[in-house]
């Protein structure tokens, strides 16, 4: 199968900042790809460079970068604007980025269907109303005339997708969509995602640092760690084998209950996520690593772990025996 | 170990007076409600629910730095009203979400540190010094990074620096509020490392707010659940989490998003409802929202029911 989205030896500087370092990921049609790591690590930059949406005066590079198989990679702004809310589409943290405060709900999600497509207002208005429907909102009608404030952080998101999803995008890049939610919104956004993504059969690219969002939504999951993708895995593969120590490291720190003892420590990674110079080599994790040898500070291998594993590591795979903790 | 409660609220109650628009009327936000509770000597208290719910009125009521509306705050067996700030600050003492926001930023760590000591308008500066730099090591930080400033410093490191200075009186009593919230899970790690470590060293009682469930569990004795300024259930942190009584409960546990692949989303059945603290519905103010809800929850309000495994407030509990 050809990808939806295909990202190869991608990177971004930003001034004195290495942001992402030679990135590839593909994203199917009907798949969940997520990227996770800690802050800092190049997600959003990686999501933003596939948008076309850098902040001012970042340097882009790519070897490739196919959406629907057509290279966009020396797309005009012009091209990329057409593409943007319509074939491809973007939701964030905080809907107030796409969302403006000066318009109602209605106005701006018909605008987009207006804007890309001229149907008429009537018609943009009930498609609207559908997907408005379709993400959950019991009042429709209503919430079309509110404007955003009025409505809480859940609902503005609920919105957010739904304005996604308007022109029927075969691709959606969510970053963070729920960090700025309750657990109890976040779950059900997710779901929605979950379930609009079956319904329509788009590929999402979702950004989190949240491995209990990995996994139970991903079907592939790269984990980003100093603007590099340190390890790649099917879902299930990822978590039953983690075999980067970051990966394993990040899996040790996160708490479930009834898994470490009370007065038990969690695992934890000492230190920092670290900013990258250019000409940085080297493994960006070794001042961590707990298993970093000399070898870490030369050119490190991308191995192969299993059926479509890889990982960016001068560790033989199998190296630390089944799941880390 | 006494047999003295570490921290006790009776009957505590705290409102506000909010505008939400520039000419809509003022309306009274009732921020606390009626919450009672103790919380012994040496244990953790967890303080869980959604944002809005009143958790940070309760820590700044429990802290004396916000006066109740109605009911009392005892603290190591004292009344906290009336109590000398500077008794108050040796008792107990803050952490908070934002240590930045909480640091002046112009002054030096090792300053920001001996504030507390400082404060106390007694304590010699030889004194001073020596207390501040057993503080910074307790919490990790070097005696050079003591002479930092916070943008120096990264945000666990700065956490280090609020929780020497919460430290550095040697109280008894420590209130976290959303401690880990804004750090990285691989840093939030090592600050509840940290936390767990200092109170079984020191002896600490915590009073420990968090909206995730999951660190709450690693670290809290007890966990009180709080929705709309009530607390909706109270209980062992084993017994609340192996066998939640109330739906509100039930669905925030179903929320948690476990590290387990195959699982999917579970469906929390709450609705696009909002709770409004501005708006408390009558009878059961989480009827609006209940996936069980019968026809009286939404005319009387349950009344707390207390036995061996806790408190809960649920008709149908
Ligand atoms: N607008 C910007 N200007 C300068 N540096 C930036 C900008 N945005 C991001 N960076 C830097 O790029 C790196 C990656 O950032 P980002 O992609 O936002 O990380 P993540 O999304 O994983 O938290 C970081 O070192 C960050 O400081
Ligand atoms: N100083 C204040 N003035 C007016 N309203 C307040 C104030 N502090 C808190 N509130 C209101 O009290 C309610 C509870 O807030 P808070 O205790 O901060 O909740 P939480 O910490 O659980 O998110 C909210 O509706 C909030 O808007
Ligand atoms: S390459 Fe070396 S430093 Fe990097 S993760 Fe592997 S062992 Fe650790
Ligand atoms: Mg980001
Ligand atoms: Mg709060």
């Amino acid at each position: 199968m050809s990808a939806l989205l295909e990202v190869q030896g991608l990177r971004v500087t930003i001034g004195s900042t290495a942001a992402v370092r030679g990135v590839s990921l593909s994203v199917n049609k009907g798949e969940t790809h997520c990227l996770v790591g800690e802050s800092g690590c190049g997600k959003s930059i990686t999501a933003l460079s596939v948008m076309g949406l850098l902040p001012k005066g970042s340097l882009r590079e790519t070897q490739a970068l196919r959406f629907a198989g057509e290279e966009i990679g020396r797309y005009d702004e012009r091209q990329m604007e057409r593409l943007r809310g319509d074939r491809m589409a973007m939701i964030f943290q905080e809907p107030m980025t796409s969302l403006n405060p000066a318009y109602t709900v209605g106005s701006q999600m018909t605008e987009v269907l207006r804007r890309h497509r001229g149907t008429p207002r009537a018609q943009a208005v009930d498609r609207a109303a559908e997907l408005l429907a379709r993400v959950g909102i019991t009042a429709p009608g209503l919430r079309l005339g509110q404007y955003p404030h009025q409505l809480s952080g859940g609902l503005r998101q609920r919105v957010m997708i739904a304005m996604a999803l308007m022109c029927d995008p075969e691709l959606l890049i969510a970053d963070e969509p729920t960090t700025a939610l309750d657990v109890t919104v976040q779950a059900q956004i997710l779901r929605l995602l979950a379930g609009i993504q079956k319904d329509l059969g788009l590929g999402i690219l979702l950004i989190t640092h949240d491995l209990g969002i990995v996994a139970r939504i991903a079907d592939r999951v790269s984990v980003m760690y100093a603007g590099e993708v340190v390890e790649s895995a099917p879902t299930a593969a990822l978590f039953a084998a983690p075999e980067h120590p970051y990966t394993r490291g990040l899996l040790s720190c996160v708490p479930v209950p009834g898994k470490v003892k009370r007065d038990e420590p969690l695992g934890s990674i000492p230190g920092v996520v670290p900013r990258i110079r250019p000409g940085f080599a080297g493994c960006g994790f070794r001042d961590r690593c707990s298993r970093a040898s000399a070898a870490c500070a030369g050119a490190i291998p991308r191995r192969n772990a299993g059926d479509s594993h890889e990982v960016l590591c001068t560790l033989e795979p199998g190296w630390g025996g089944k799941a880390a903790a | 170990m006494s047999d003295t409660a570490a921290i006790e609220v009776r009957g505590l109650r705290r409102e506000f007076r909010v505008r939400q628009g520039m000419f809509a009327p003022a309306k009274h936000v009732v921020a606390v409600d009626d919450v009672s509770f103790s919380v012994p000597a040496g244990s953790v208290l967890g303080v869980v629910g959604e944002s809005g719910c009143g958790k940070s009125t309760l820590a700044r009521l429990i802290l004396g730095l916000l006066e109740p509306s109605a009911g009392d705050v005892l603290v190591d067996g004292r009344r906290l009203g009336g109590m000398d700030r500077r008794a108050r600050a040796r008792l107990i003492q803050p952490v908070f979400q934002d240590p930045f926001a909480s640091l002046n930023p112009r002054r030096r760590i090792r300053d920001i540190v001996a504030m507390p000591l400082i404060a106390q308008g007694d304590i010699g500066r030889e004194d001073i010094a020596r207390r501040v730099a057993e503080a910074l090591d307790r919490v990790g930080l070097s005696q050079d990074q003591g002479t930092r400033f916070p943008a120096q410093l990264s945000g666990g490191q700065r956490q280090r620096v609020a929780i020497a200075r919460a430290l550095v009186l040697r109280p008894r009593i420590v209130v976290c509020d959303e401690p880990t919230s804004a750090l990285d899970v691989s840093v939030q790690a090592q600050i509840l490392n940290l936390l767990a470590e200092l109170r079984r060293e020191l002896g600490l009682t915590y009073l420990f707010i968090s909206h995730n469930l999951a660190v709450v569990e690693h670290i809290a004795t007890e966990v009180a659940v709080m929705y709309l300024g009530r607390i909706v259930e109270r209980g062992e942190s084993e017994r609340l989490f192996a066998a939640p009584r109330h739906p509100y409960t039930r669905a925030l546990l179903a929320s948690v998003l476990t590290p387990e692949p195959g699982l999917g989303v579970p469906d929390v059945g709450l609705g696009d409802i909002m709770p409004d603290p501005a708006n408390i519905p009558p009878g059961c103010r989480f009827h609006p929202r209940c996936p069980i809800a019968v026809a009286r929850c939404s005319t009387e309000a349950p009344r707390p029911a207390t036995d061996q495994a806790g408190l809960v407030e649920c008709h149908l509990a």
